[in-house]
C-alpha cells in the first residue's frame, strides 16, 4: 500500500519539479514533497506503524525516492541560479570601447631620457655621475683644459661672457677638472649637462644644448681601452652592434685627439643623404687626456693617464628620433614634448 | 682651407690616388676633408681657336666671327660680343653642349640671324679669373689644343678647425708632406734656396720687439712690371678661392698658399727712408689699410713702419699708401714671422681676418721666411720678365731655442696605443714626416722635431704618439676592456633625487619642459625682480637674453601662454637652475628648482589642488600655509609650502593680469633645500591589536576659516587617543546663516592596549566640542 503511495508521490514530485517554471515554483514543489511537512515526511511518520521488517524495507525505498528527488531538485535549482546569474551579467553589459577617464602620465623630456639611459650604462661600468656649475670660471673652462688665452680654439664669438671674467660653460669639459680636483686618481666619471655657445639660433644651431662628458684616469689607459668604452656606449645608445672608426681630431685638452665616427646606421656604410654619402657619421670627439690637463687637475701625469670624450646629447636625441629642428627641444611646446 | 689636387700632385710626383680617395685618406690620417669639388670641369672640352675673320652684325654690337677651332671642331661661326674679338686673335672656344662657369650652358643658337656654333669665352666665363672685359688672349698655342696651364682640377676642402694646431698645413707643401708620408712617395720641395742673393742688403730692418716679431726677412727688386698674372697662376689662385689681383700680389698669395708663409710687397718708392721698422703702434696712430678702412691703433698692435709712420699692420693687412700699383717699379718684399698671440689679438680687436692673420695666429715657422723669398725670386722672374734683385738678403732674427729632442720609449708607445708596434715602423713613420730619429738606448728613440712642427704643435711624447698612431691607422687598434678593481662608484644622490622628482611629476600627468637660462630685463621687471640682481651677459645674442634667470617663472609663464593656444588644459614642469649672485664667492649660487604648472581654460580651483597633491606626493605631510602674495600671484590664492619646519616653496594661482584666458596655478619648490632634508625617515609601529572608534563632527565656522587650523584644534583637543582627523566635506546654505559654513571631519580614536569604551569616546568628543566652542565655533548636530 505504502509502496504504491510512494511511487505515486515520486511520480508527482518528478513532474512538479520538471514543471516548475521558476525558482519560486521549484521551492513550492520542494516544500510540498521534501519539506518537513511534505509528502515524504508524511510517509516517514506513517512508517512507524509497520512491522519492523516491512518498516526497514519501506525505509530503504523512501530513502531512495528522497535521494532521487533531492538530486533532481538540486539540479534544477542550480540551473535556475545559473540562468539568473547569466541574466544579471548580461544586464551588466559594458561598452569596453569607452575611453578610460582620468590623467595619463606626462612625458619626460627626451634629453632627460637619454641622460638617464647613459647614466645607467656608465654607472654599470663603474663610472660616477657628477655635476658641475653652468656658470664657470675662465680657468676651468679654458686654461685648465690647455686652452691658453691666445689660443685660436678660444674664439670670443662662441663664449657668453658674464661679469668678473665668469662665463657660461661652453662645454662640459670643465667638469673633468672639477672631478679631478674633488676625487683625484683613479677616476671614472661622466658629466651630463647644459652648455652654451654664443650662436644665432636656427633649425640646426642652438645657443643652449646638452653634452655628456666622460673621463677615465688610471694606470696605463690605452687607445684600445677608450675604443672599448666608446663602442659599448654607442651600442647601448643604439641598441645594436655598431662599427666605429677613429681619425685624428684636434682638441687642446687631449693628445692624441680623435673624432670618432660611427658607420651610418641608415645605409650601413653604403652612403646616403644622412651620412652625406660618406657611409660614416661624426659622433664624438675624444682622446687621451693631455698631461697639462692632468696637472691642472692635480694629478701626476707620470703616474696616471686616461681618456676623455664629449658626446653631444642634443645631437644624439635628434638622430635617434629624427628631429629636424633643434629649437623644438627648448621650445616648451607640448605638442612636441608629449610625443616622447 | 682649400687644396688643389693638381698642386698636390706636382708636389708629390707619382701620386695616383683619385681626388676622393685622396680626400678620404687625408681625413683618416691628417685632417678632416669636408668635400671634394671639381674645378672648371668644362676645361676638358675647351680648346684654343684662332679668329679668322670678323664681320659686324647690323644693328648690334656683336660680331660674326669665323674661327679655326682645330682638328676636332674645325671651322666654326660664332657670334661674339667681346670688344677684343679681332682677326688673328688666339682665344678659347667652348663647343656646344658644354656648361661653363655660373651654370651657363653653351648651345648652337640663332643670334640676330646668325647661327652661333659655340662660344668664345672670357677668363671669367671659364672661371679662371675675374676678367670679363674681353675674351681670352692666348699665345704660343695651336688651335684645337687645350688652354695651357688650365687643366681640370679638383678642390679638396679641409675643415679649418682641424688645422688649428698645424701651421704647416696652411700651405700645400705641408699637406703634400703628409700625403707623401702616407703614400710612401717622395716629396718634391719647390724651393731653391740657392736663389737667395749674397752680398750686403740694400735695405735695413729694425725690429724693436723680437717677442712680437722673431724674424723679418726681405728682398728688394727693381725693374718691376706690374700687370696681370699669367693665366695658369690666376687659375690656380681662383681654384682655391683667392682673387687674382696683379702679378706681384698674385705671387705673394701663391707662395702663401704653397708654403704657408704670408708675404707682403711694398712699393719701395712710396716708402720713406730705406729702413723697415717693426714696432708697436703708438696710441692713436692711424693706418689706412688695403681694404679702404682706416684703423686707430694702440701699442697692443704691431706695425711695419717707415721713417714717417705705419705702413702695414704686421701680419694682418698692408697699408693703402705703399700698395703695389701699375706704376710700381721697385718693391720691397716682406717675408716675416710674427708672434701668434699678438696677431690674434690685433685681428680680433680690429675685426680684420685675412688669409695672413689666419696663418700667423697658428704660430708659423720662423725658418720659413727665407725659403719663401727664394721661391719668390723664381716666380717673379716668370711673371715679371726683366725684374732684378737689388742687394742681398735683408734678414733680422732672434733664433728660437733649438727644440728639445723628445724621448720616446717603444714600450710606452705600445701600451698607450693598445697594440704592439715594431721599432722600424715607428722610425719609418717619423722620418717620413721629417722627424730626426736616433736610438741612444735600445728601444728608446730620441726624436728631433722639424722647425715647422716645433712652434706649438709638437713638444711632448704624447704628440709623437699621435704621429705614429694616425699613420699606422687607429683602425689597427683592437677595442679592449681594461681590467679594473670592482670598486663601487661614488653615487650622485642629488641627481638620482632629481630623477625621482621627475618620475613623480610625470606619473601625475606633468610633461617636462626645458627653458633657456636667459631672460630679458623686461621679463625680470614684469615679475617684480630687479634687473641688477641678475647676472648679466656681457655679449648677449639679443636684449631678450641679457640676464641669467633667478627664477624659472618667466620661462614657465611663456610655456603656459604658448601652449594655451593649443590645449584647453595641460600640466607641465621644469627642473632647472636658478642662478643667484653671490658676492665674495668665486661662483654664483646655482639652485635647482622644480616648477610645475597646471592650466585650465575653464578651470576653477582644481588646478591649485592638483599641484598641492603633487607637492604632498613629493613631500609627504607638507603644509600649504597662507602667505602674503607677490605681484604676479592671485592675492587670495597663494601659499607657502612648509615641510618639516622649513619653507621650501610656493604654491599660487597666477594673477589674472598675467594670463588672458583661463587660469594657471604654479608650484615652485627649492630642490636643493628639499634634498638637504633627506627622505622622511621610515619607522615601523606595530599594527593595532584593538579596534578603533570613529565619529564625525560638523563644525560651524566663518567662511574663511582654514581647514587645517580646525583640524589642528581638533587634534589638540582630542589628546593621545587621536589616531586621525580627516576632513570630509563642507556645506553652505540653509539652515546655516549666509556667513557660516559647516565643515565635517571624521575623527578616529584608538588605544594600543584596549578597545575604547563608549565612555572614553564620548569624553574625547566632549573635549573636542568644548575646545571648539571655547574658540568660538559651533557644532552642527
Ligand atoms: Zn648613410
Amino acid at each position: 500500500m505504502l509502496d504504491s503511495t510512494l511511487s505515486d508521490i515520486e511520480a508527482r514530485a518528478v513532474s512538479a519539479i520538471d514543471a516548475a517554471a521558476d525558482a519560486a515554483a521549484l521551492e513550492e514543489a520542494r516544500v510540498e514533497f521534501l519539506g518537513r511537512k511534505g509528502a515524504l515526511a508524511q510517509i516517514g511518520r506513517e512508517m512507524g506503524k509497520l512491522p519492523p521488517e516491512e518498516r526497514a524495507r519501506i525505509g530503504r525505498l523512501l530513502n531512495a525516492v528522497k535521494q532521487n528527488l533531492e538530486e533532481r531538485f538540486e539540479k534544477k535549482k542550480a540551473w535556475f541560479e545559473e540562468q539568473a546569474l547569466a541574466a544579471r551579467l548580461d544586464a551588466e553589459w559594458l561598452d569596453v570601447t569607452l575611453p578610460a577617464p582620468g590623467l595619463r602620465p606626462g612625458s619626460l623630456h627626451p634629453l632627460t631620457q637619454i641622460q638617464k639611459e647613459l647614466e645607467d650604462v656608465f654607472t654599470s661600468l663603474g663610472f660616477a655621475v657628477v655635476d658641475g656649475p653652468e656658470v664657470e670660471t675662465e680657468w676651468h673652462n679654458f686654461d685648465a683644459l690647455n686652452i691658453p688665452p691666445t689660443h685660436p680654439a678660444r674664439d670670443a664669438q662662441d663664449t657668453f661672457w658674464l661679469e668678473n671674467g665668469l662665463l657660461l660653460r661652453t662645454h662640459t669639459s670643465p667638469v673633468q677638472v672639477r672631478a679631478m680636483e674633488r676625487f683625484g686618481a683613479p677616476l671614472r666619471i661622466i658629466a651630463p649637462g647644459r652648455v652654451f655657445r654664443n650662436e644665432e639660433v636656427d633649425a640646426s644651431h642652438e645657443h643652449t644644448f646638452y653634452q655628456l662628458e666622460g673621463m677615465m684616469i688610471d694606470r696605463d689607459v690605452s687607445i684600445g681601452h677608450m675604443l672599448y668604452f666608446m663602442k659599448t656606449l654607442l651600442e647601448a645608445v643604439f641598441r645594436r652592434d655598431v662599427t666605429v672608426r677613429l681619425r685624428p681630431g684636434f682638441f687642446p685638452f687631449v693628445e692624441p685627439g680623435f673624432e670618432l665616427d660611427i658607420q651610418c646606421l641608415l645605409c650601413g656604410g653604403e652612403g646616403c643623404p644622412v651620412c652625406k654619402q660618406s657611409g660614416w657619421v661624426e659622433l664624438l670627439p675624444c682622446g687621451l687626456v693631455h698631461p697639462n690637463v692632468l696637472r691642472a687637475g692635480g694629478i701626476d701625469p707620470e703616474q696616471w693617464n686616461g681618456f676623455a670624450f664629449g658626446l653631444g646629447l642634443t645631437r644624439l636625441v635628434m638622430m635617434r628620433y629624427g628631429i629636424d629642428d633643434i629649437r623644438l627641444l627648448q621650445s616648451g611646446d607640448l605638442r612636441f614634448l608629449q610625443q616622447f | 682651407m682649400k687644396f688643389s689636387y693638381n698642386w698636390l700632385r706636382e708636389l708629390v710626383p707619382g701620386l695616383e690616388l683619385a681626388p676622393r680617395e685622396l680626400a678620404r685618406q687625408i681625413t683618416m690620417k691628417t685632417a678632416e676633408c669636408e668635400g671634394v669639388e671639381p674645378y672648371a670641369p668644362w676645361m676638358q672640352a675647351v680648346v684654343a681657336a684662332r679668329v679668322e675673320s670678323v664681320e659686324p652684325i647690323e644693328g648690334s654690337h656683336n660680331v660674326k666671327a669665323v674661327v679655326d677651332a682645330g682638328p676636332e671642331y674645325g671651322r666654326r661661326t660664332v657670334v661674339c660680343g667681346a670688344p677684343n674679338c679681332r682677326p688673328g686673335l688666339l682665344t678659347a672656344f667652348v663647343p656646344p653642349g658644354v656648361t661653363v662657369a655660373g651654370g651657363k650652358h653653351v648651345r648652337t643658337v640663332l643670334i640676330q640671324g646668325v647661327e652661333s656654333q659655340g662660344m668664345l669665352a672670357s677668363g671669367a666665363e671659364l672661371g679662371l679669373n675675374r676678367d670679363s672685359a674681353g675674351i681670352l688672349e692666348l699665345a704660343g698655342v695651336e688651335p684645337g689644343a687645350p688652354i695651357p696651364g688650365c687643366p681640370v682640377d679638383h678642390v679638396i676642402e679641409v675643415d679649418n678647425k682641424s688645422l688649428t694646431h698645424r701651421p704647416d698645413l696652411w700651405g700645400h707643401l705641408g699637406m703634400a708632406r703628409e700625403v707623401a708620408a702616407f703614400t710612401s712617395l717622395r716629396l718634391a720641395d719647390p724651393v731653391r734656396e740657392e736663389l737667395i742673393p749674397n752680398g750686403p742688403p740694400a735695405w735695413r730692418v729694425d725690429i724693436r720687439d723680437f717677442d712680437l716679431c722673431p724674424r723679418y726677412s726681405a728682398l728688394v727688386f727693381e725693374n718691376v712690371t706690374v700687370g696681370p698674372s699669367p693665366l695658369w697662376l690666376q687659375a690656380r689662385l681662383e681654384a682655391i678661392g683667392l682673387n687674382p689681383i696683379s702679378n706681384i700680389v698674385d705671387v705673394t698669395n701663391y707662395i702663401m698658399a704653397e708654403l704657408a708663409e704670408p708675404m707682403h710687397a711694398f712699393d719701395a718708392d712710396l716708402l720713406h727712408g730705406e729702413t723697415i721698422i717693426v714696432r708697436r703702434a703708438e696710441e692713436g696712430e692711424e693706418l689706412e689699410a688695403l681694404n679702404g678702412e682706416t684703423y686707430r691703433l694702440s701699442p697692443s698692435n704691431l706695425v711695419i713702419a717707415d721713417a714717417r709712420g705705419a705702413v702695414a699692420l704686421a701680419g694682418v693687412i698692408g697699408g693703402a699708401g705703399s700698395a703695389i700699383r701699375e706704376s710700381t717699379r721697385r718693391i720691397v718684399l716682406e717675408s716675416a714671422n710674427f708672434e701668434a698671440a699678438c696677431i690674434r689679438r690685433t685681428s680680433a680687436a680690429l675685426k680684420i681676418r685675412t688669409d695672413a692673420s689666419m696663418r700667423f695666429e697658428k704660430a708659423q715657422d720662423p725658418a720659413n721666411t727665407v725659403r719663401a723669398l727664394a721661391r719668390a725670386v723664381e716666380l717673379f722672374q716668370l711673371v715679371s720678365p726683366g725684374i732684378r734683385l737689388v742687394g742681398g738678403l735683408v734678414d733680422s732674427w732672434r733664433r728660437p731655442p733649438e727644440p728639445k729632442p723628445i724621448e720616446l720609449e717603444m714600450e710606452w708607445l705600445s701600451r698607450r696605443l693598445g697594440r704592439p708596434i715594431a721599432k722600424d715602423e715607428v722610425r719609418r713613420i717619423l722620418e717620413s714626416l721629417s722627424f730626426g730619429v736616433e736610438e741612444p738606448r735600445p728601444q728608446v728613440f730620441l726624436v728631433s722635431v722639424p722647425s715647422w712642427r716645433a712652434t706649438r704643435d709638437i713638444s711632448i711624447k704624447e704628440d709623437l704618439l699621435e704621429e705614429v698612431g694616425r699613420m699606422v691607422g687607429y683602425g689597427t687598434v683592437p677595442p679592449e676592456a681594461p681590467l679594473l678593481p670592482a670598486r663601487r662608484p661614488w653615487v650622485n644622490e642629488e641627481r638620482l633625487f632629481h630623477h625621482a622628482v621627475r618620475q613623480m611629476a610625470a606619473a601625475q600627468g606633468f610633461t617636462e619642459v626645458s627653458n633657456y637660462s636667459f631672460i630679458s630685463e623686461e621679463m625680470a621687471q614684469r615679475f617684480g625682480m630687479a634687473p641688477e640682481e641678475h647676472l648679466r651677459v656681457a655679449n648677449p645674442i639679443s636684449v631678450e637674453q641679457s640676464l641669467l634667470r633667478r627664477s624659472l617663472l618667466p620661462g614657465i609663464h611663456k610655456n603656459i601662454l604658448d601652449n594655451s593656444r593649443f590645449f584647453p588644459s595641460f600640466r607641465l614642469f621644469e627642473i632647472g637652475n636658478e642662478i643667484h649672485k653671490r658676492p665674495g664667492r668665486e661662483l654664483p649660487l646655482e639652485v635647482p628648482h622644480l616648477m610645475a604648472a597646471v592650466y585650465a581654460r575653464d578651470g576653477g580651483a582644481e588646478a591649485f589642488f592638483e599641484l598641492k597633491r603633487l607637492a604632498e606626493c613629493l613631500m609627504p605631510g607638507c603644509e600649504t600655509r597662507p602667505c602674503a602674495p607677490r605681484s604676479y600671484e592671485h592675492p587670495a590664492r597663494t601659499g607657502e609650502i612648509v615641510w618639516r619646519g622649513r619653507t621650501l616653496g610656493r604654491l599660487f594661482e597666477l594673477h589674472p593680469r598675467f594670463i588672458e584666458q583661463g587660469r594657471a596655478s604654479i608650484l615652485d619648490v627649492d630642490l636643493a633645500a628639499m634634498f638637504a632634508l633627506g627622505p622622511l625617515p621610515k619607522k615601523y609601529t606595530p599594527l593595532r591589536r584593538f579596534p578603533v572608534s570613529e565619529f564625525d563632527l560638523s563644525i560651524v565656522a566663518g567662511l574663511r576659516v582654514h581647514c587645517a587650523e580646525l583640524a589642528a584644534r581638533i587634534r589638540g583637543a582630542a589628546g593621545p587617543m587621536c589616531e586621525r582627523v580627516q576632513y570630509l566635506y563642507s556645506y553652505r546654505g540653509r539652515p546655516l546663516p549666509e556667513d557660516r559654513q559647516s565643515l565635517t571631519y571624521r575623527i578616529t580614536l584608538g588605544a594600543p592596549d584596549h578597545t575604547l569604551s563608549s565612555e572614553e569616546v564620548a569624553s574625547v568628543r566632549s573635549a573636542i566640542i568644548a575646545a571648539l566652542e571655547a574658540a568660538g565655533y559651533g557644532i552642527r548636530q
